[in-house]
């Protein structure tokens, strides 16, 4: 097991508070839980690519930071407008 | 155990713990609009010094130039959705983003209330 893969169950551990935040409170703030955790998973996914040593990987990572950008949005208005 | 080596520990742990500082402040802080700056600090601290990581580990390549997208594609897109989100939550609450009638906001006088 190497420092990168350390790392990454580091940043997997993050992801509880995050899910924790997002089962509890008010809508928008149950959104902010989902918003960090998108940017937690697209950290840990460059990690883990790092990890593995597969540098094309990280398109993995970037893809999901443009998801998670995409799908915080689409919450957000809706959370604003309708919901 | 290079010098390079005990670098991309430093920044690598300086990542890891500050984006576990962040995530447990978002159980920690009560209001939704203190909460949404450490979205930032994970966005900017972590990230980049995940970069810086990468970097030194990598050096010039394919992997170092995608790192450097994604830290860009973060820092943008976290700048946008963190306005969203707290345009959201104001609107949610006040039925309008721009100040209430009842708030005296020193500077934005001159902003006309609307949707």
């Amino acid at each position: 097991m190497n420092l990168w893969m350390i790392a990454s169950i580091g940043f997997l551990m993050c992801m509880i508070p995050c899910g924790i935040a997002a089962f509890r409170g008010s809508p928008m703030e149950r959104l902010l839980g989902l918003e960090m955790g998108g940017i937690v998973v697209t950290m840990f996914l460059l990690v883990m690519a790092e990890a593995l040593g597969r540098p094309n990987f990280y398109d993995i990572g970037l893809t999901m930071a443009l998801l998670a950008f995409g799908g915080g949005l689409v919450f957000t208005r809706f959370l604003e407008r309708w919901l | 155990m290079r010098s390079a080596d005990i670098a991309v520990a430093v920044f690598l742990g300086i990542s890891v713990v500050s984006t576990g500082i962040c995530c447990s402040a978002l159980l920690l802080f009560r209001d939704l609009f203190q909460r949404l700056h450490y979205l930032s600090v994970v966005t900017t601290v972590s990230t980049f010094t995940l970069l810086v990581a990468v970097v030194i580990k990598e050096g010039a390549g394919q992997a170092t130039m995608k790192a450097i997208l994604s830290f860009i594609v973060l820092l943008l897109i976290n700048a946008v959705l963190s306005h969203a989100t707290a345009r959201a939550a104001r609107v949610r609450e006040f039925g309008q983003w721009t100040p209430t009638p009842e708030e005296h906001i020193e500077g934005a006088e001159d902003v006309k209330p609307g949707k």
